[in-house]
Order: C-alpha cells, then sequence, then structure tokens
C-alpha cells in the first residue's frame, strides 16, 4: 500500500533534482518574438532593410531625384557621376530614379504571387498530406501535371490565354510556385501527421479542422516559411524573365527585370546598367533569405528558449 | 469491480471478437494487398467499473492496438466495442466526441505526445476548448490551474513550453489533459515506460491516487508486470492479438493457468537473492510468430512446453480455471474448448513460426 497525499494540499511536489520552470513573463507572443528576432542581427539587419526598400517602394515619387521616363539624349549611357550617382541608361533616362520607381512594381508582382501560391498550394499541401489516399493521389498528380510544364513556358501560356500585364504576370508567377508550395507543405505534414501529440490530439475530441490548425500547419511551417522567403526571390527574378520576354510589366515604365533586361545589350559599355537594378533585386532577395532563416529559428520555441536564455 | 447486491460485474468497457487487421501492401504504384497483419483477432474483454484492469504481453502482441480500438482511434474491422452501453463502432460524429470526453488516454511516450508548439496551459486546456467545457477565458485558465495541482504541477508553469520540462513532469501534463474533459475510462498505454525508475513510481503513485479521488476506471497497458501487479485489479494477458487469460490480479499472479502466462511471470526477478537464485524460469524457446502468420488452433503452440494433440485443431476458448472467482483463460489443459478449425489457412501454414522446423 502506497501512502496517499491528502487530497486539496499540493501533492506529491517533484524532487528538487527536477527543478520547476519559473512562471513565464506575461509578455504577448507577438511582442517576444520581435524581441527574439531583435536579437538575431542577421535577420534583425535583414528586416530593417527589407522596411526600407519597402518605404522606398511606398514613397517612390517622393524619392526619385527624376521621373522615371525624363529623357534627355545628350546623356545617354552616362557613368555614375554625382548629378546620376547610378549612371543613365540609353535614353538617358537617371537609373537611380528607375531603381526606386522600379522597386515597386517588382515587389508588387513578387509579394502578390508568392501570397497566391503560398496559400493555395499550402491548402493543397495540408489536404493532400493529412488526407492521404486519393485526396492525396488527384491533388499531387495535378500538382505534376504543373510541375511538368517548364515553369516560363507555363507562365507564357497563361500570359497568352490571359494577355498581358501585370495583374495575369502575378497570376501566373503564383500558379507556377503552387506545386513547389503544395509539395513542400505535404513532405512537412507527412511526418507531423504521425506525431503522437496529433494522436493525443484526436484522443480528447479534437476534429480534423481543429488538428490541422492548431497542430499540423504549426509544426509543419518551418520549411514552408523558408520556402517562402526563397519563393519571394525567385518571384522577383520571374518577374524579370517574364518582363524580359514582353509578358510582365510594360516598357517604359520601370521594373528591375526589366531594366536588367534592357541593360543586357550594352553590359560591354555600361556596366552600371545592369549593375544597380541587379543589386537591388540580389540585397532584396538576400534579405528575403536571411528573414526567412530568423522566423524559422524564433517561431520555434526550442530555440526560442535558448534565444531568451542565452541571449545577448 | 463487483457490485455487491447482485455479484455480477458493472460492465464500462467491452469487447466482443473484437479484431483489428492491417492490410499488409506490396511495394509500388499498385499497392497491392498480400496479406493480412491480425494486431488484434477476436479479442473478448470486459473492464469493470472503477477498476484498473493490468493488460500485460509482450511487444508486439496488440495490447496498445487494443486499447487504441476500444476507443476507436484505430478503426476495428471486425466486432464490436461497447462502452457504457453504447456501440462505439457506429458511433455517429456527436455520440463519438461525447466519447473522447468520457474516454481519455494517456500515452508512452511524454516527449512525443506534447505539441512542442504549444504551451502546457493551451495543451491542458484543448478539451475544455473542445467540448466546450468551462466557457470564458477566467473559467478556463482556473480550470487548468487546477487540473495542474490536481496532478501535483505547479499552476504557475502554465505558459510553459513542454520542452522546459522533465519526462515525469511532461508525463503529468499529459495525464491533466487526458483528465480535463472529466473522463469515467483512461487508457494508459505504456504509461510509465520511458519514465526513469523513480519517476516512474512517482506516476504510477499519482495514477492510483487519482482512480481513487475521481473514480476512475483504468485501462493499464504495460509490459512491466511488477508495475501492473503493483495498480491492478485484475489482468489480462494478451498473446498474439488475443487475450489468453484474465482473472483478479492475485489469482493470475499466484496461480497463472496458461502456460504463456506462467512463463511470462517466471521472468520476472525478485528482489530477494535466495529467494531468485532458487528462481525457475520457463524460457520460451523461439520468436513470437508474425502476426500476419498466425498459427491453426491455439496461437501459443508454437512455443508452448505443453503441447499436445488438439491444440492446433481447436482454436481454444476463455474458459473458467483455477479456483478464483472470474478467472478465465484459453488453454486446452484445462478441458478442450473452443472452435474446430480447417488447418490449412492459406495465410497460416501449420508449421508457421515452428522452432523446431
Amino acid at each position: 500500500m502506497t501512502q496517499l497525499p491528502t487530497p486539496g494540499a499540493t501533492p506529491a511536489a517533484p524532487p528538487p533534482s527536477e527543478p520547476l520552470p519559473t512562471a513565464a513573463p506575461p509578455r504577448p507572443r507577438w511582442r517576444e518574438t520581435l524581441g527574439l528576432l531583435a536579437r538575431n542581427p542577421t535577420a534583425a539587419v535583414s528586416a530593417v532593410v527589407l522596411v526600407l526598400i519597402v518605404l522606398m517602394a511606398v514613397f517612390d515619387e517622393t524619392l526619385a531625384p527624376d521621373g522615371p521616363n525624363d529623357q534627355d539624349p545628350s546623356l545617354q549611357l552616362q557613368p555614375p557621376s554625382w548629378d546620376h550617382p547610378f549612371g543613365t541608361d540609353e535614353f538617358g533616362r537617371d537609373i537611380l530614379s528607375r531603381v526606386v520607381l522600379g522597386a515597386a512594381t517588382s515587389l508588387r508582382v513578387g509579394f502578390l504571387s508568392v501570397a497566391f501560391a503560398l496559400v493555395v498550394g499550402t491548402l493543397i499541401g495540408l489536404l493532400a498530406g493529412f488526407y492521404g489516399r486519393w485526396v492525396d493521389d488527384t491533388l499531387m498528380r495535378l500538382m505534376d501535371v504543373l510541375f511538368a510544364f517548364p515553369a516560363v513556358l507555363l507562365a507564357i501560356a497563361i500570359v497568352a490565354i490571359r494577355g498581358a500585364g501585370p495583374a495575369n504576370a502575378i497570376l501566373a508567377i503564383g500558379i507556377v510556385y503552387v506545386p513547389i508550395f503544395a509539395r513542400v507543405t505535404r513532405a512537412s505534414v507527412l511526418g507531423v501527421r504521425e506525431e503522437v501529440y496529433v494522436r493525443a490530439s484526436r484522443s480528447v475530441g479534437a476534429s480534423d479542422w481543429r488538428l490541422i490548425t492548431r497542430h499540423v500547419l504549426p509544426n509543419a511551417a518551418p520549411p514552408i516559411i523558408v520556402q517562402t522567403s526563397i519563393s519571394l526571390a525567385f518571384a522577383v527574378l520571374a518577374e524579370a524573365a517574364l518582363s524580359f520576354l514582353g509578358l510582365g510589366p510594360r516598357r517604359p515604365n520601370p521594373s528591375w527585370g526589366l531594366m536588367l533586361a534592357d541593360g543586357r545589350g550594352f553590359i560591354d559599355q555600361a556596366w552600371w546598367y545592369t549593375v544597380f537594378p541587379g543589386l537591388a533585386i540580389v540585397v532584396t532577395v538576400l534579405c528575403f533569405n536571411l528573414l526567412g532563416d530568423g522566423l524559422r529559428d524564433v517561431l520555434d520555441p526550442r530555440q526560442r528558449t535558448l534565444m531568451a536564455g542565452g541571449g545577448r | 469491480m463487483t457490485s455487491p447486491s447482485t455479484g455480477a460485474p458493472d460492465v464500462l468497457v467491452s469487447a466482443r471478437g473484437l479484431e483489428v487487421h492491417f492490410p499488409v501492401r506490396s511495394g509500388g504504384a499498385l499497392r497491392r494487398t498480400t496479406g493480412l497483419l491480425r494486431a488484434v483477432d477476436g479479442v473478448d474483454l470486459d473492464v469493470h467499473r472503477g477498476e484498473t484492469l493490468g493488460l500485460v504481453g509482450e511487444s508486439g502482441c496488440g495490447k496498445s492496438t487494443l486499447g487504441n480500438a476500444l476507443l476507436r482511434l484505430v478503426p476495428p474491422t471486425g466486432g464490436t466495442v461497447t462502452f457504457d452501453g453504447a456501440d462505439v463502432t457506429r458511433m455517429g460524429r456527436r455520440e463519438l466526441r461525447e466519447l473522447r470526453r468520457r474516454a481519455g488516454m494517456v500515452f508512452q511516450d511524454p516527449f512525443a505526445s506534447l505539441d512542442p508548439r504549444r504551451t502546457v496551459a493551451q495543451t491542458v486546456a484543448e478539451p475544455l476548448e473542445v467540448h466546450g467545457l468551462h466557457p470564458g477565458r477566467q473559467a478556463r485558465a482556473a480550470r487548468v490551474r487546477e487540473l495542474l495541482q490536481l496532478v501535483g504541477l505547479d499552476p504557475g508553469v502554465a505558459a510553459r513550453y513542454p520542452h522546459e520540462f522533465s519526462g515525469g513532469q511532461r508525463q503529468r501534463v499529459g495525464i491533466a489533459r487526458a483528465l480535463a474533459g472529466e473522463p469515467d475510462f483512461l487508457v494508459c498505454d505504456e504509461a510509465i515506460a520511458s519514465l526513469d525508475v523513480s519517476v516512474q513510481a512517482q506516476v504510477l503513485n499519482l495514477l492510483r491516487r487519482l482512480q481513487r479521488q475521481l473514480g476512475l476506471t483504468l485501462l493499464f497497458i504495460s509490459h512491466d508486470l511488477s508495475a501492473v501487479r503493483h495498480v491492478s485489479d485484475r489482468i489480462a494477458v494478451m498473446y498474439l492479438g488475443r487475450v489468453v487469460e484474465v482473472g483478479p490480479a492475485s489469482a493470475v499472479a499466484a496461480e497463472p493457468q496458461m502456460p504463456y502466462t506462467r512463463a511470462l511471470l517466471s521472468a520476472v526477478p525478485l528482489p530477494h537473492p535466495q529467494l531468485e537464485r532458487s528462481r525457475q524460469r520457463i524460457v520460451l524457446r523461439g520468436d513470437v510468430p508474425s502476426p500476419s502468420r498466425v498459427p491453426s488452433g491455439c496461437r501459443f503452440r508454437t512455443r508452448c512446453p505443453d503441447v499436445f494433440a488438439p491444440c492446433p485443431d481447436v482454436d481454444p476458448a476463455l474458459q473458467p480455471v483455477g479456483s478464483a472467482p472470474g478467472h478465465v483463460a484459453a488453454c486446452h489443459l484445462h478441458g478442450v474448448v473452443g472452435t474446430p478449425v480447417e488447418r490449412e489457412r492459406p495465410d497460416a501454414p501449420v508449421d508457421a513460426g515452428d522452432p523446431a522446423a
């Protein structure tokens, strides 16, 4: 017969060798997330740079020294100077102004197309991975069909059907990335689905919807977050490719991809023509990737505690 | 437990001819079914209200699958399960949800059974949210504190994440979650197997205390015979998907009536060195046959030291044995009772798994 602790009193106090974690500070979770992100220098710098780029895109008209299409035939292909820090293009337009004004187009196409792919692809991947069987077979074969087309060809087909223009470029890039998100999500969900805590949650009566939204998705999220940051990078590049083919934003309005494409023809005479829009893409893409990595770490509670404990 | 007035046990959960068969599929795109894995294969078992029933057996004998099938966490492929009179296998959505409230489960590995991204409070409150119990933030938080206190945890830890706890503490959280809906029935699936020995005792005593305090009915699944003997009122022994002996814990432990149970009990080391030296071990030969190739007749016959003529031909039924009331075993040594079988079952050749072969 074992000694029964009296009910009511706090029973069976754990031995001192198992110190209980102390109570958590009552800080809201998102504030804590931001705080931890700020302690990761790479992610913090990336976030700041991205905010600056977005602000630049929002206030482009105010910030740009010249109009995007102000031509000056006497200043064709001038190297960087005090008047034109990024140089000029073949029509004598100020490249700095065009980089600033192109940010809006490139970012909008990037954000919206990835947002589309993220929502649709993740949903498809969740359903396929969670329910398996015929749902999985049907959805993933459909994704395979999309995947089988070369991305640019598929985008061209979509734009050919729907007509050229930024909106259709967004849709085309979005559709091209849907299968990637679907696959990444499905693979991640397949692992999480079998976790005991999912079964445990089912055992207390949680519905499928609850299992998917509260347990499966949050635990399957890290690869999706990373995929999002990578895709944002690729979407900016894809926008460039589509623009290059004349299927995205139209000339003469600037976009980074378009400028890169146009500058290609002058690369031996005017390096600044391609280098500055290219740098803009590189910096943006790099920041997205670094921020994605940082987010993945911060959203993991285990990493969180490590970082909060040994934080600098 | 036996109700004193009638003498008939008050049955809370009951399985009759329960089967859980998994198709064995070949690899490749066509996924043809090439066989059946009989994880649970015709189990008859009653769990009496208010008792602790220990379910023992070696690894892979279907203990956990049986526990899961009783709660329909694994869909049974045959037979029936009744919970408090209602047929579990035919429950609709709503009834099933109510079953999930009334029957909880404590899992083996407390490092896997708690969602790493949810705080202890969120985990323990989940059943409350699912079933709409204690509505309102304040009431839920209060209930969570109460539950944490009930399992011996400091309510101040509610906002912490599982990785900040030790195994024993996590298992307490798992128990608190299982108790949140005020269940009648708790399945403890190897609930102490992955804990340190010192912590095992703590959790075991916690379960006993909770059972008395809350009037729970407990199905205690374990391969640890001494733990089972410590907590159980009755013990059921499982072998290869079938319950082969059931009886009062003292009777099964003191006078096992089925050769398999005897062998199982003889493997338990004794604490006293002198007794331990003189302990007679019955060492079974060979391995457990694969549950996809179950021997005909008595499924234990391929390893049984006492095998004789009727064993391959008659599938033994549970029959009263020994002196204690309610002690039953499926063994022909106590009289040949059961269903005659065709020896040429396609998926179970006569000499399947025969160690002598």
